[in-house]
């Protein structure tokens, strides 16, 4: 077993759990944050996106022994109870995810391109979620709602909020 | 995914010696973007994995009396906003750009890229076509070879169960040399190269030929491979539009293609001629480019 302490949206936590444990099975079943999902489990659709240390990463690609110390950012450390985020309250707007399922992952992509990016061309914004697949809804009405917050600069509330 | 121990490297000396206590048994994780893939659908687990991750030694990318050394673990984003990268190899920030898509070019080396050893790796023709080396340490110390010594076969390395690759070096004598790296796949995120090719070389401006050209080709062979029939034609030739397209077309005969789901090896060997022209148009723009500058 490998005793993982991760700093998860804030929070510090702690778990023992087998050494092929991914990031991903130890924010889901050790950690009960379930938002980040199992998709294809080899880093094609980034349904199991978060970001760790400030980077994007495929949650499903890292062991959990490698992110003992570090900072870890999930879908769930973006809403509280009574305020969505900014980018999830656009993307309910624009009805930008129908399913859901990789809505975490795309949002997730989303806030890391906008925080570093406030104001992306189109042809960033369809780079930054190349390792975000979607099968119901596709990309259009997404990418619509990420220009709509880079328009609005509603992007200064949303990195405000989760700094 | 089947068990395994974990053990984390501090370092690359403390790699080396938890590779020489855990070999052949042993496996090196880095940014896991293979690795992990591998595993999950292996029925071949290794007794341990060793991380090598956190050694912060196996991260430098400086200039040094060798040339360009550039690190293991640098991932493939830190490739793409490298200022000094991004004013001296233009080319390895393109062919960065070109693997996967944002996460696993954030977790994705270098090092691990070349590890692979897979054919249609991205990093690979680049670096070949500016005759790159690698550093390899292993219990006896560190070993020098030229990058293409370092690829034997389909995912397969010259490197022992107890060795690591430490650092790829571009040489000194090759630094800001100009290079353009084109790769073709099925789509523009997250696709395989069906071939993809870097051409490089210095320019003699008063005769206006072509000096110590290099043309590399991948996915097309084994391995990452020179084409050094089309090398030969261009050295010291005149640079014109029919020396790039002959070029194209000799590179052509020193590829082995094969056929494929993605494509067969006739569509592969047209997309050969017409992508090593194209390189070639691409380094010599970059090479009028810096000569405007200076």
């Amino acid at each position: 077993m490998v005793t993982v302490t991760i700093n998860v949206n804030g929070e510090r936590r702690t778990a023992s759990v087998p050494p092929e444990t991914t990031l991903l099975k130890l924010l889901r079943e050790s950690f009960n944050l379930t938002g980040a999902k199992l998709g294809c489990d080899v880093g094609d659709c980034g349904a199991c996106t978060v970001i760790v240390d400030g980077k994007l990463v495929n949650s499903c690609l890292m062991l959990a022994g490698q992110v003992d110390g570090l900072d870890v950012l999930t879908i769930e450390g973006l809403a509280t109870t009574d305020r969505l985020h900014p980018i999830q309250k656009v993307f309910e707007e624009k009805g930008s995810l129908q399913c859901g399922f990789c809505g975490p992952g795309v949002i997730m992509s989303t806030k890391a391109l906008l925080d570093q990016n406030p104001n992306p061309t189109l042809h960033e914004i369809r780079d930054a979620l190349a390792g975000n697949l979607c099968r119901c809804t596709g990309y259009t009405k997404m990418i619509e709602a990420i220009q709509a917050i880079a328009r609005e600069g509603t992007i200064e509330r949303a990195t405000a909020k989760s700094a | 995914m089947k068990a395994f121990e974990f053990v984390a490297a501090r370092d690359s000396e403390h790699a080396v010696q938890l590779l020489a206590e855990h070999a052949p048994s042993a496996r090196v994780i880095a940014g896991g973007t293979d690795l992990l893939a591998d595993l999950k659908f292996s029925s071949h687990v290794p007794g341990v994995v060793v991380d090598i991750s956190r050694a912060q030694d196996l991260r430098t990318l400086a200039i040094t009396d060798e040339g360009l050394n550039i690190g293991t673990l640098v991932t493939h984003t830190e490739i793409m906003c490298s200022p000094l990268i991004r004013e001296m190899f233009p080319a390895l920030v393109d062919a960065a750009h070109t693997i996967g898509a944002v996460q696993t070019r954030n977790l994705g080396t270098l090092g691990g890229n070349l590890v692979t050893a897979v054919p249609s790796m991205d990093s690979g023709p680049t670096l070949v076509a500016l005759d790159a080396k690698v550093t390899v340490a292993g219990p006896d110390g560190r070993r020098q070879m030229p990058l293409t010594e370092f690829f034997v076969g389909p995912r397969k390395t010259i490197l022992k169960p107890d060795e690591l690759l430490v650092e790829i070096i571009i040489p000194k004598e090759n630094l800001g040399k100009p290079t353009h790296f084109l790769k073709f796949g099925l789509r523009k995120g997250q696709a395989l190269a069906l071939v993809n090719v870097a051409a490089s070389f210095w320019v003699d401006w008063d005769k206006n030929v072509f000096i110590a050209p290099r043309i590399a080709l991948g996915a097309v062979a084994p391995k990452v491979i020179h084409a050094p029939s089309a090398e030969a034609y261009l050295e010291g030739r005149e640079i014109t539009p029919d020396a790039m397209a002959e070029a194209g077309r000799l590179a052509v005969g020193d590829a082995k293609p094969i056929n494929d789901f993605r494509a067969s090896a006739g569509y592969r060997r047209d997309m050969i001629a017409v992508l090593t022209k194209r390189a070639l148009e691409g380094a010599y723009a970059l090479a009028q480019a810096k000569r405007k500058k200076t």
